[in-house]
């Protein structure tokens, strides 16, 4: 038997499917071999993004950089190989008292896919992306050579690699801040909303919030168009939970986690069944508001509760569909794209909306820019192309941009904002798509 | 405990399975070849667990000097030392490959076992857990040198288990199937009969607490194996396997 690392790939959307070189490796020695010995080569994490980012003719798996190298107790700073899990950080902190100051909605995404990416959190208006709280990371280059980034060393890479989408090389390890948490549990207080007019002052209300989302039912229309629930939360004190909780605040009960066994079939996803779930999704609360504590899991991570959720959009797999729009024309550009929306008849079953705050001006490869982000699941079928192509028209009126992590199709002048990445060594297949139809 | 053969990967699964499941160690003892990469490991679960190890170089290709383990002693050994080489196809004939395969796996790890045994039997308490290999239960075409190496492993794991019984020391074999880790990575195994490092660590940690003797990670490999083994010799000389 000769190894042939030749093997289909998708990422979180299953979409799309290809047939790639993917290798995975602990020794620094044989990763700069294979970077020296090919070109096109991307690394790739957990696939938890949704389109062709982490794909490419050579892909560099780093499941097997998942070691924990050091954790200062006392001033709250881990570092560790690119490959580690947020799930597996949270499992080492919390019970510490710590937590990560920025977490995307999943926890299975790798340390190296948060830099990437610069994920953002409930919290940008108040605490940033992921990166500002990364203190430095090693980077192989294009040269094979192993650099330490940090704000005072290499800056230049520092802040290229940053949503820089792994094009810039391979992050092997990170070193991060984490926040002082007292318990494991949120205080959460969930705001329901008929309309697009409520949900943004709720959002002008809840500033002073740590954290907040909002789920819209993105099928409603006419005067129920942006019904939504708004959920705002902060980190609970040991003296505020309720006695239950008080016993042991910092360690949660291990729950099972049921699994999608198989791709649903096609025809149990459609217009009714999404609204349906969004029916009983915002009936499910009968006060218009209610205030509780829950964990940290269920706050952060609602979604991660079943495991390969994604299957349930079927074979042909779905794209999430994440724009931002300028602040002050914020809610005009909603509206026009949940009109679009509610008429094309494509429901998405998750739409989430969140106010991004102030961008950090020297990262200028992250996504979020101060203003409205609504990030929208579609089930792949043969209308998409269309509607992708008319939210893409409103997203440019209104000067907006696409989340490259989630993107699989969205027009190129909305998607090429990376620069200081361009090296023929690591070129994703997304980097390729959007340059080719630049020109 | 005693971890022979510190870089696997089942080991380091094992070894974090226990920790996660509450046990706590003095010192985990890290037996490795190569210092650099255990060193992560020991990092690692400091991190993870608070737990204190010590990294001790063994190469079972050169000399060993016993009297540097002579302070070692506990409760738990875990061996996961194996070396594969090259299989038939590429090196039937090449000796350097035939010897290296039957030292590592077989001629120079027994000794080791031995000295360690002997603790162990001194102490009358104490459980041995050492990977040997599906591919020990019969000989086939395809890597035989290693199978032979392996079911020698086997004999002699039997046979300590029987000798020990009386002397309150278990002997756990444990024979992994097709493994998904560094050494098989990029081979087209079957993903229904190959486990993960995790998976195998849940099952060896299963197996140690229900004191069994022979242990396969994944049950349908006992299955398969058993069909293996009953196959007529004058049909199984014929098959390619
Ligand atoms: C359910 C769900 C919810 C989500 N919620 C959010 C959210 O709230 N906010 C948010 O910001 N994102 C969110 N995401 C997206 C996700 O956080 C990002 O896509 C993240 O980058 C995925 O990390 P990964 O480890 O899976 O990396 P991959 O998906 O494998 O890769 C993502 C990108 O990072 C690069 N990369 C990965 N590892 C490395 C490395 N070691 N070195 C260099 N480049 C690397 C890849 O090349 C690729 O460009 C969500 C995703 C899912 C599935």
């Amino acid at each position: 038997m000769k190894p042939n690392f030749i093997q289909k790939v998708t990422n979180w959307g299953n979409f799309p499917v290809v047939e790639k070189e993917i290798k995975s490796e602990d020794s620094i020695e044989r990763i700069k071999d294979f970077v020296r010995n090919n070109n096109e080569v991307i690394a790739r994490g957990n696939g938890r993004c949704y389109g062709d980012a982490s794909l490419s003719e050579h892909i560099f798996s780093t499941r097997r950089l998942n070691k924990f190298i050091s954790f200062d107790r006392l001033n709250g700073v881990i570092e560790c190989e690119s490959g580690v899990l947020l799930s597996h950080v949270l499992e080492v902190i919390v019970p510490q008292g710590y937590f990560l100051y920025v977490t995307p909605g999943t926890k299975f995404i790798t340390v190296g896919g948060a830099i990437a990416s610069d994920v953002h959190g409930k919290n940008h208006h108040a605490e940033g992306c992921f990166s500002e709280y990364v203190e430095e990371f090693s980077l192989l280059n294009e040269n094979s050579e192993v650099i330490t980034c940090s704000r005072t060393e290499n800056e230049d890479k520092f802040w290229a690699t940053i949503g820089g989408m792994g094009l810039t090389g391979i992050i092997l390890s990170a070193k991060f801040k984490l926040k002082n948490i007292e318990t494991a549990y949120i205080r959460q207080e969930s705001v329901k909303a008929q309309n697009l007019d409520e949900i943004f002052k709720l959002f002008d209300e809840s500033e002073s919030w740590t954290y907040n989302v909002a789920w819209i039912d993105c099928l409603q229309r006419g005067k129920n168009i942006g019904r939504s629930i708004m959920m705002r939360g902060e980190h609970a004190f040991k003296h505020e939970l309720p006695k239950k909780m008080q016993e042991n605040p910092l360690r949660l009960k291990k729950k099972m986690i049921p699994k999608i066994p198989f791709y649903f079939p096609d025809f149990l996803l459609n217009k009714f069944t999404v609204k349906l779930f969004n029916f009983l999704y915002f009936n499910k609360q009968q006060q218009k508001m209610v205030k509780n504590y829950v964990d940290y899991e269920t706050f952060f991570y609602p979604l991660d509760v079943v495991n390969d959720w994604n299957k349930i959009y079927g074979k042909s797999g779905f794209i999430q569909y994440q724009m931002v729009i300028p602040k002050e024309k914020g809610k005009e550009g909603m509206e026009k794209i949940l009109q679009t929306i509610a008429k094309s008849g494509n429901g998405s079953f998750l739409a989430v909306l969140k106010l991004f705050g102030k961008n950090n001006p020297h990262a200028y490869n992250s996504f979020p820019t101060e203003g409205y982000t609504l990030a929208l699941d579609f089930k792949v079928n043969s209308r998409l192309k269309k509607l992708v192509t008319d939210l893409d028209e409103i997203v440019e009126e209104y000067g907006g941009r696409i989340y490259l992590t989630k993107d699989s199709m969205s027009k190129s002048t909305l998607t090429n904002y990376l620069q200081n990445v361009q090296n023929p060594k690591f070129v994703s297949m997304q980097h390729k798509r959007i340059m080719n139809s630049n020109n | 405990m005693i971890v022979l053969g510190s870089n696997s990967e089942i080991a380091q699964a094992f070894v974090e399975k226990v920790l996660e499941a509450g046990e706590k160690y003095q010192t985990v003892f890290l037996f490795t070849s190569n210092r650099e990469t255990t060193q992560k490991f020991a990092q690692h679960i400091d991190v993870k667990f608070f737990q204190q190890t010590e990294i001790i170089e063994l190469d079972l290709m050169k000399e060993i000097d016993y009297n540097k383990f002579d302070d070692i002693t506990s409760d738990l050994l875990f061996c996961a030392t194996g070396y594969l080489g090259e299989g038939t196809d590429e090196a039937l004939y090449n000796n350097k490959n035939t010897e290296k395969v039957i030292d590592i796996n077989f001629a120079k790890l027994v000794p080791v076992l031995n000295f360690f045994a002997a603790k162990m039997e001194r102490q009358r308490s104490g459980t041995m857990i050492v990977l040997s290999s599906v591919a020990g239960d019969r000989g086939r075409q395809s890597n035989f040198i290693y199978g032979s190496a392996k079911a020698g492993l086997t004999a002699y794991l039997s046979g300590l288990r029987n000798y020990m019984f009386s002397r309150k020391v278990h002997v756990l074999t444990v024979k992994p199937g097709f493994m998904d880790t560094k050494m098989t990575e990029g081979l087209p195994l079957n993903p229904a009969l190959t486990a993960t490092p995790r998976q195998a660590a849940e099952e060896i940690y299963t197996a140690y607490k229900r004191k069994k003797n022979t242990a396969y990670v994944l049950p349908l490999w006992s299955i398969i194996m058993l069909i293996i083994k009953n196959i007529p010799e004058f049909i199984f000389k014929k098959l390619k396997l």
